[in-house]
């Protein structure tokens, strides 16, 4: 007798990447934890990052002094995703070497991106990361058996978990819901702009209107690929709007840092510009650190936008995806809906890494509450956060080069002029509508809140 | 008993495979995170959907 499958359901625990950044996010602030308390040097030691420099000989000697510590780290990096990555069913045969092809370059990125000469010009490690990522993917032949290891999502998952780890929960209370105001207007605008364009303008399929809209007005791809679903979109409609995501995407990456760093502009509201304005989490922390450290304060740029990107936007997208599949339901196909939407799909498809960045804000806020400011900067900042902002480091540019060593352009679908423009339309849309919220009217806020 | 997308030879939303069927997917997002759900590819449509209920164009995977 044919059986009939299960829904995925709790073994979401182990087969979704959100569930392995919250596991190793949180195990890195455990360990911080356990060597804070502990006394114990080692995680100051294997948090190790290439300095700043412009004395060649002074980086040599760096190399050499810390030596076993990079290899050590590496060796834990590796030995972490190589388990992770195996359960979630990637052949270890291609995994590991990828990964170790990836960790030689990230290393030869920050030595490039931290020379004084280069950074003080703009030339900041996530751009130089994202440059030769795509140099690299888009001349060489690179085998793409070695995706396996490039993997953008899990990297910058991570990469988020331990920045709740520096972010005082106080700010997400305090500035998260002006940052869910003011994000959700933008993605409403941005949504209907290109919906109505598309559709009511240029004749497009209503659900292709949708899957567009959403992927400029919420989390690019990754709503793309939430809605489209929800809404039965035509496999080929998801291809064109993960190319216009990824072109425009990678756009604002350039774009939105140096035109801010051209007005002078301060990091908190470049910040919430870009996460108002970015379409991916991945791309959104490339253009945010990348303006925070041609300013000098990548934390105020960070901050301002993983409020607004991650609070005000990305844990959003269940509803939104649930809203979709109700109007898809009851109004474009009522005669042959197959499945009432179930509410419960909003949990399912809730950004689980997000509570793993909430968990670790939380702890470390509890944590560093009974210091007073004096000591926090004196013991806390130095022993605590210093090492989790290092393998945040390393997270990060792990996934600003993924990016680059994953979008080859010839790959990508034709887009036709009608999506482009639609899409495009919304870019513009958004672009000018974030700019005017984030920097003219509430720049003050996010220059204060940011300064905390 | 009630068949789904799940049960469908026509059905697939196999991580890697999709990575694979929508190309740049993998670039700025991922089919192993947790907003995409179960969503997979209907090869007799063409579409893209979450698993619902069996529809005309039904096959069990196992040939029924």
């Amino acid at each position: 007798m044919e059986e009939t499958k299960k829904p995925m359901g709790w073994k979401e625990l182990y087969l979704k990447e959100d569930w392995w950044a919250i596991y190793l996010g949180l195990g890195i602030v455990a360990a911080t934890l356990i060597a804070f308390y502990t006394g114990s040097p080692l995680l100051k030691s294997l948090s190790v990052l290439p300095p700043s420099w412009t004395d060649f000989s002074k980086l040599v000697d760096h190399f050499s002094t810390n030596a076993v510590w990079y290899a050590l780290q590496f060796f834990i990096w590796l030995t972490v995703f190589s388990i992770s990555t195996k359960i979630l069913g990637f052949k270890q045969s291609e995994y590991i070497p990828s990964f170790i092809f990836l960790y030689v370059l990230s290393i030869l990125i920050f030595i490039i991106g931290e020379y004084k000469p280069l950074s003080a010009n703009g030339f900041e490690a996530p751009l130089v990361a994202l440059l030769i990522g795509l140099f690299i993917s888009n001349t060489l032949p690179i085998p793409k058996w070695m995706d396996a290891g490039f993997r953008v999502e899990y990297y910058i998952k991570t990469g988020i978990v331990l920045l709740g780890a520096t972010l005082p929960f106080m700010l997400v209370i305090w500035a998260g819901p002006t940052a869910f105001m003011q994000a959700t207007i933008i993605s409403v605008v941005t949504c209907l702009t290109i919906y109505f364009v598309a559709h009511k303008l240029f004749g497009l399929d209503k659900r292709f209107g949708a899957v567009l809209g959403v992927g400029a007005a919420i989390c690019g791809v990754s709503a793309a690929i939430a809605v489209g679903g929800a809404v039965k979109a035509k496999k080929e409609h998801i291809s064109i709007t993960i190319t216009l995501v990824t072109i425009w995407a990678i756009v604002m990456i350039f774009f939105i840092p140096y035109f801010s760093r051209m007005l002078n502009l301060a990091p908190g509201p470049v910040g919430a510009w870009v996460g108002s304005s970015e379409f991916a989490d991945a791309a959104g922390f490339a253009a945010a650190v990348s303006y925070g450290k041609m300013v000098g304060n990548e934390e105020a740029a960070v901050r301002a936008f993983t409020l607004m990107k991650v609070i005000g936007r990305d844990i959003w997208l269940g509803i939104w995806s649930f809203i979709f599949a109700l109007i898809a339901c009851l109004k474009w196909e009522k005669e042959e809906c197959g499945t009432r939407p179930d509410a419960s799909e909003i949990w399912w498809r809730f950004p689980k890494f997000v509570l793993g960045f909430f968990i670790a804000s939380v702890i470390i806020t509890i944590i560093t509450s009974g210091y007073s400011q004096a000591d926090y900067d004196k013991i806390i900042k130095p022993e605590l956060i210093k090492p989790i902002k290092s393998l945040r480091s390393w997270a990060f540019i792990f996934c600003f080069l993924s990016i680059g060593l994953t979008t080859r352009f010839k790959e990508l679908a034709a887009a036709g002029k009608k999506p482009f423009w639609a899409f495009t339309i919304g870019v513009i849309v958004n672009a000018t509508l974030g700019f005017i919220l984030s920097v003219l009217v509430m720049g003050q806020f996010w220059i204060e809140k940011t300064a905390q | 008993m009630e068949f789904t997308c799940r049960d469908c030879k026509y059905f697939n939303n196999d991580p890697a495979a999709l990575e694979r069927a929508l190309p740049g997917l993998n670039a700025l997002s991922s089919a192993y995170g947790s907003t995409r759900g179960e969503n997979g590819i209907c090869s007799k449509q063409d579409i893209y959907l979450s698993p619902i209920k069996s529809c005309r164009h039904f096959k069990h995977f196992d040939g029924g």
